[in-house]
């Protein structure tokens, strides 16, 4: 062990003093992924579209039908996946994160709009969910803006109608009956003073009708409040992003570009002859490319978290349900994509060749396993040859614990293809080392 | 200490090292001279362990190099020919590295680095990346590195190459300072002089095969103590040349390498005059004339034809 950690460390050594290594590794793909998080706007993205934002509905005594069509309404809207709930179950789903927002009708909301008392709707945001409870807010409040229009026009051509719901408004119909000269007649008649009146109030009543306009948009009787809920923390379910895809997954490409580079080191360490100065060592040959090994990992394990952990400070990336999955996924995607192209340096025997078969790996490999798009937007065949490349699994544990907030059962498959795969690879890298040792491939 | 015994190296159906067989005594600075393509850095790659030899023996220090490998690689400290080290890391970090992968720690590791630094004048440049040396610290380093576990044999693989004069004799104090010291040393070259300066035998490689093996003066005494004299002469004058040359006392025969005349005699000195009137007799200009006293480069050019400097292939 204590070898291993030479090997390891003097990797380690050289890698922290590579300025170069260190822009390429780190900063170049956070710049870049931040660049195209920002321009895509931070939207919600892919499966996780805008169809799909859960909202919950509380809307006490409300007719059975009405809610059937409320709720169809919402749903062929296509922006909304909504769920009927009472006030403390859409608190308790609103502070998980189960759903972006909720929107609560008050009790009887049908008798309190037409009877003119205050309707107040309420929509209960999730702060963490600010694009997708924003949508919902903007979407209800243009809703109640389109009631206080209606109900300011309302107002504005019967105002005294509208205060005074079942009293006698129709005071001009007597007046106003019969035709033309039946019409003057009465006006010109002394004994018609009452009718002349109601027809003088009438008229006073139309001019009044631009004042009364004007203050029924100065206040309604339908509002909107929204409050946010303060997250509980438990069963907490994010907001997928799309740079809660993106990061991720370039996370894991310029992985492959940096553990690919360790692994070439093992043809420049051969050309410089300083593989062979470690082979003439006391001891076994094979802790100095297990030292690579851990090296690598190493360097990957602080690549990945500097970038999520920048990611989550900078642009509020979910860093998955509990302290410890998103640290395991890190792991055996490092180990994984470590030993692959370790494996791959030890089928080479060329620098120059390893050089091109890495890029040209990488960059199919990053296509078929995600990094470029989703899996589900590629071509059947290459969304099939994805499931073969070690990013794939890896892509798809990361979007489930950052874009889906899954925990450690939800990643169960990914993890453990992760798993026997950096096993079957660490394998592979020793019996290939050793048996090029045994026939002095490495002089 | 080191014996090796009709060792063959083959890589595919070239014969790298064709049958060699020499050994070197405990405390010897031996030589191993040739162009480049002889073989001697296959052959050091089979005495050190890297390379797995066809045929024959080698055993150091009484271990046999194909069976007790690891035994052997306690003895052993070997410098390659090319700077073997982490260029991006200080000569202090390089040297930790190298004594911690012999298993050295601790406080006896940093006085042993101490010490190599010092021994390669590099102390004061100890914590600079060795990417900033010169190539004569970067030589040096090297050298040390090969140190670092007090090995009881050195194997030098031409640790001279590509560096300047000045370097180079610091280099070569620095072996003859090892030597003084006791330890055993193999040492390859192409370098005629050093191999003279610094070995106490050498063997002459070429082709892989070991055409020469001794201290210098009994490989000198190989092709006697003749001198040889070379001339120009436009060459419808060469038969002119050597017919007149039958007659003169001292004259022990004539040859011709690469269009010039190469006349032996036990003594130059006094042969010179005799050919020089035969040029005014004849009315020849003298174009070019040199006498060169016996030496390893004629020992190497009467065995295999070649220059040293010059490529086996």
């Amino acid at each position: 062990m204590t070898r291993i950690w030479v090997f390891a460390q003097r990797d380690l050594r050289r890698m922290a003093a590579d300025r170069r290594a260190l822009v390429v590794n780190l900063a170049l793909p956070l710049v870049l992924t931040a660049v195209m998080g920002l321009s895509f706007g931070g939207g919600v993205f892919g499966k996780k579209g805008l169809s799909a934002i859960p909202v919950a509905i509380v809307a006490e005594d409300v007719p059975e039908a009405l809610k059937t069509r409320l709720l169809d309404g919402l749903e062929k809207s296509g922006f909304f996946a909504p769920v009927w709930a009472d006030s403390l179950t859409a608190d308790t789903m609103v502070r998980s994160g189960k759903v972006a927002a909720a929107l609560v009708l008050p009790p009887d909301p049908l008798t309190a709009f037409f009877q003119a008392d205050s309707l107040i709707i309420q929509v209960w945001r999730d702060p963490s969910s600010e694009i997708k409870a924003g949508i919902v807010e903007e979407i209800v409040g243009r809703g109640v803006l389109r009631v206080q229009a209606g109900e300011a026009a309302f107002r504005a051509l019967w105002p005294e109608d509208y205060m005074t719901i079942g009293a006698d408004s129709l005071g001009m119909g007597d007046l106003l009956e019969g035709n033309v000269a039946d019409i003057w007649t009465r006006l010109r008649d002394p004994g018609q003073t009452a009718a002349r009146e109601r027809a003088a109030d009438f008229l006073v009543r139309q001019f009044d009708h631009q004042v009364a306009l004007q203050r029924a948009l100065q206040g309604t009787a339908v509002g909107l409040a929204v409050s946010d809920k303060i997250p509980t923390g438990e069963d907490k379910q994010g907001e997928s992003s799309l740079f809660d895809y993106f990061l991720p997954s370039f996370a894991v490409f310029f992985l492959m570009f940096a553990v690919a580079a360790g692994a070439r080191d093992l043809h420049r360490e051969r050309a410089r002859r300083t593989l062979q100065r470690q082979l003439l060592g006391p001891g076994p040959a094979w802790p100095i490319v297990l030292g690579k090994w851990v090296a690598s990992v190493v360097q990957g394990i602080v690549m990945l978290t500097v970038l999520l952990g920048a990611g989550a400070l900078l642009f509020r990336v979910n860093l998955g349900p509990d302290p410890w999955t998103l640290p395991l996924v890190i792991l055996l995607t490092c180990t994984a994509a470590a030993g692959f192209f370790l494996a791959l340096a030890l089928l080479v025997k060329r620098e120059k060749v390893l050089d091109n078969l890495c890029t040209a790996v990488i960059l199919i490999s990053g296509m078929v396993g995600g990094n470029f798009m989703p899996v589900d937007n590629l071509p059947p065949w290459a969304a099939g040859a994805g499931h073969y490349v070690f990013n794939y699994w890896a892509n798809l544990a990361f979007s489930r614990v950052i874009g889906d907030n899954g925990s450690l059962s939800s990643i169960a498959t990914p993890m453990t293809v992760l798993a026997c795969a950096s096993v079957a690879l660490l394998v592979v890298i020793l019996t290939l080392f050793n048996a090029r040792v045994k026939r002095g491939g490495w002089a | 200490m080191i014996e090796v015994r009709d060792l063959v190296k083959k890589y595919g159906s070239h014969r790298a090292v064709d049958g060699v067989s020499f050994s070197v005594a405990r405390g010897e600075l031996f030589g191993l001279l040739g162009p480049n393509g002889a073989g001697k850095t296959t052959t050091i790659g089979v005495l050190s362990t890297l390379l797995r030899a066809d045929g024959g023996q080698v055993r150091i220090g009484g271990h046999d190099v194909a069976t007790a490998a690891k035994d052997v690689r306690r003895l052993i400290g070997v410098v390659p020919q090319e700077i073997a080290l982490y260029t991006d890391l200080s000569a202090h970090d390089n040297l930790m590295f190298w004594g911690r992968l012999h298993g050295l720690g601790g406080a006896a590791l940093t006085r042993r680095v101490g010490d190599l630094l010092a021994m390669a004048d590099l102390a004061d440049a100890a914590r600079r990346k060795v990417e900033t040396f010169s190539g004569g610290m970067q030589r040096r380093l090297n050298l040390v590195a090969g140190l670092i576990h007090e090995p009881e044999v050195l194997f030098l693989d031409e640790p001279t190459v590509g560096i300047d004069a000045q370097a180079r004799t610091r280099i070569l104090e620095l072996i003859a300072q090892l030597g003084r010291q006791g330890l055993t040393v193999i040492y390859t070259t192409h370098y005629l002089e050093e191999a003279e300066q610094l070995c106490d035998r050498i063997g002459v490689i070429d082709r892989g095969r070991l055409v020469a093996l001794g201290d210098k003066e009994s490989l000198i005494s190989q092709i006697g103590d003749a001198d040889m004299i070379r001339l120009s002469l436009p060459a419808a004058r060469h038969e002119a040349f050597r017919a007149a040359s039958a007659t003169w006392e001292g004259c022990t025969g004539v040859g011709e390498r690469r269009g010039k005349l190469e006349v032996r005699t036990p003594d130059g000195g006094r042969l010179l005059p005799v050919i020089q009137d035969w040029l005014r007799a004849n009315d020849l200009p003298l174009e070019q004339l040199e006498i060169e006293r016996p030496n390893l480069e004629t020992l190497y050019l009467n065995l295999t034809g070649r220059g040293l400097r010059e490529d086996a292939s």
